[in-house]
């Protein structure tokens, strides 16, 4: 059965100053079932993230619904954590304060909030940083908090807009060799939003690119590499055929995009 | 110089109190000097000599303290109702719809050309006074108030959102924490315009405080005693002023670092 199904989801903008309205998101459906990771590929534009602010709640979709275990999204909600591209963590809060954010929200004891942070800041690889406010933290350590914060909720799907799009290349390569591990020891639902292919293909399981705007899923590719993976599998032939493939895919649509405006 | 580049605080201590040395220099030179006339500007001597009288024989001192306890509560009844008011607003658009069109227009009426209105309602006592004062500083605190709560960063609200707050939640822990610094920031700025309300309010039907004594001290072409009036004005403001800014460092230690 699947965790999450989108259901011909589709968004419309109100036009600007009188102008015609603008179709961000072709109705468009995907269903993820429990343990899956998925990533949504896409050139930047195509309304990828505007699909993930619709499973997440943050925005109304204009046609169709989401559904989370059966149960229509009407708004946001604790089951649906989410980490974003730009740094989101709470300033007036430490490392450990915003990992138990949602944790204080839900009413759940001190001393069980205490257990749960020190556990998730170790999973992060932050021990040392519990008492830092963000400030003093560099781009990848916030990025890591703020993972660890949506982990510790224990939301039935993740839901990450192109997390680490703001990190350097090293940073990002080491941020997805730790989101894997994370992932193939819980084996929790992600629905990953990217324009990385290499990222895309190192991640998921299934990856659906979407076409320029207005955006909808035209492939939805399967991605049959071994767990766990590790780092090298990256320079694998198995691994070059996935990228030529969405390259070409992409590429397509980058071009459209390019040419539209 | 390079733009923007921070100085140690020995400089900045220094360069500080440089300002003071030069000023009070330049002053004495002009009247101890002669090129300025001392019946409308007294030499610094002069003024200190003025300022220990009134210490000493009028009793100055219950004059500053009449005048620190009207400024502080006046503000203090304007920030314990401008500052909810405003983070309501801030926070709730249909509150900051019903009240923004008057306040705006509220904050433009000149809290000095109230007093006789005020004197009429209220007499020449201390309600007067702190009513001055309130009209002089809520209106502006109301309004920056709620522009600071209003322009919360989204995306930490959006953050929250999907960590399960709910409304009442985002105010308390997002909307509140993020604007205190700045709020505290605010009521500094604010606390300064109380002082110039107060003494406004005190040059008419005033028997006490710095503003009565430097009315008076006018018709006694004093003018030694104005400037010692003026400049504990002054000093109390600086003092004040630091205070302020190291409780909000010390609130607020996450708004720095």
């Amino acid at each position: 059965m699947s965790r999450l199904v989108i259901e011909a989801v589709s968004r419309t903008f109100p036009g600007v100053g009188g102008g015609p309205p603008t179709r961000a998101l072709e109705p468009t459906s995907l269903a993820i079932g429990d343990n899956d990771f998925i990533c949504v590929l896409g050139p930047s534009g195509c309304g990828k993230s505007t699909l993930l602010r619709i499973v997440a709640g943050l925005d109304t979709p204009t046609t169709g619904r989401v559904l989370l275990d059966g149960a229509p999204v009407t708004g946001p909600g604790a089951d649906r954590g989410m980490v974003f591209q730009s740094y989101t963590l709470f300033p007036w809060l430490t490392v450990t304060e915003n990992i138990c954010f949602g944790l204080r929200e839900k009413g759940v004891a001190a001393a069980e909030q205490a257990r749960l942070a020190a556990h998730y800041v170790g999973r992060v690889g932050l021990a040392g940083f519990e008492r830092h406010y963000p400030k003093m933290l560099s781009g990848g350590m916030q990025q890591r908090t703020a993972l660890a914060r949506a982990l510790a909720n224990d939301p039935k799907i993740l839901l990450l807009d192109e997390p680490f799009g703001a990190l350097d290349n090293q940073t990002r390569s080491l941020m997805q060799e730790l989101l894997m591990g994370i992932w193939e020891a819980d084996r929790k639902t992600v629905l990953f939003v990217t324009h990385d292919i290499e990222e895309a293909i190192f991640m998921a399981n299934r990856v659906a690119v979407m076409t320029a705007r207005p955006g909808r899923i035209k492939t939805d590719l399967a991605i049959e590499l071994p767990h766990p993976r590790h780092y090298t599998v990256k320079t694998s032939p198995e691994f070059s055929a996935y990228k030529a493939r969405l390259t070409e895919e992409l590429r397509a649509e980058s071009i459209r995009a390019a040419t539209m405006r | 110089m390079r733009p923007l580049v921070p100085v140690s605080t020995g400089v900045k201590l220094t360069l500080g109190v440089a300002f003071f040395v030069l000023f009070f220099a330049a002053w004495a030179v002009a009247t101890l000097g002669g090129y300025v006339n001392r019946t409308f500007l007294a030499d610094p001597l002069t003024m200190v000599a003025a300022g220990w009288r009134l210490l000493t024989i009028h009793g100055f001192s219950l004059d500053i303290g009449v005048t620190i306890w009207r400024v502080f509560g006046g503000f203090a009844l304007a920030a314990a109702v401008g500052v909810p008011l405003g983070i309501a607003m801030g926070a709730y658009k249909p509150i900051e719809a019903f009240f923004e069109p008057f306040i705006s227009f509220a904050r433009y009426l000149p809290a000095s050309g109230f007093i006789p209105l005020l004197i009429l309602w209220a007499g020449i006592g201390e309600a007067e006074k702190l009513a001055v004062i309130f009209i002089g500083s809520f209106f502006q605190l109301v309004l920056m108030v709620a522009v600071t709560v209003g322009g919360t960063r989204r995306d930490l609200v959006e953050a929250a959102y999907t960590l399960g707050a709910k409304a009442s939640g985002i105010v308390r822990r997002v909307l509140l924490p993020n604007s205190a610094p700045v709020i505290a920031e605010t009521l500094r700025l604010v606390l300064g315009w109380a002082w110039t309300y107060v003494i406004v309010a005190e040059l008419i039907g005033a028997s006490s405080g710095i503003g009565h004594m430097i009315t008076d001290s006018q018709a006694l072409l004093d003018t030694g005693q104005i400037i010692f009036g003026i400049v504990v004005i002054g000093v109390i403001g600086l003092v004040t002023d630091y205070l302020f800014k190291g409780l909000n460092q010390w609130l607020f230690p996450w708004s720095l670092a």
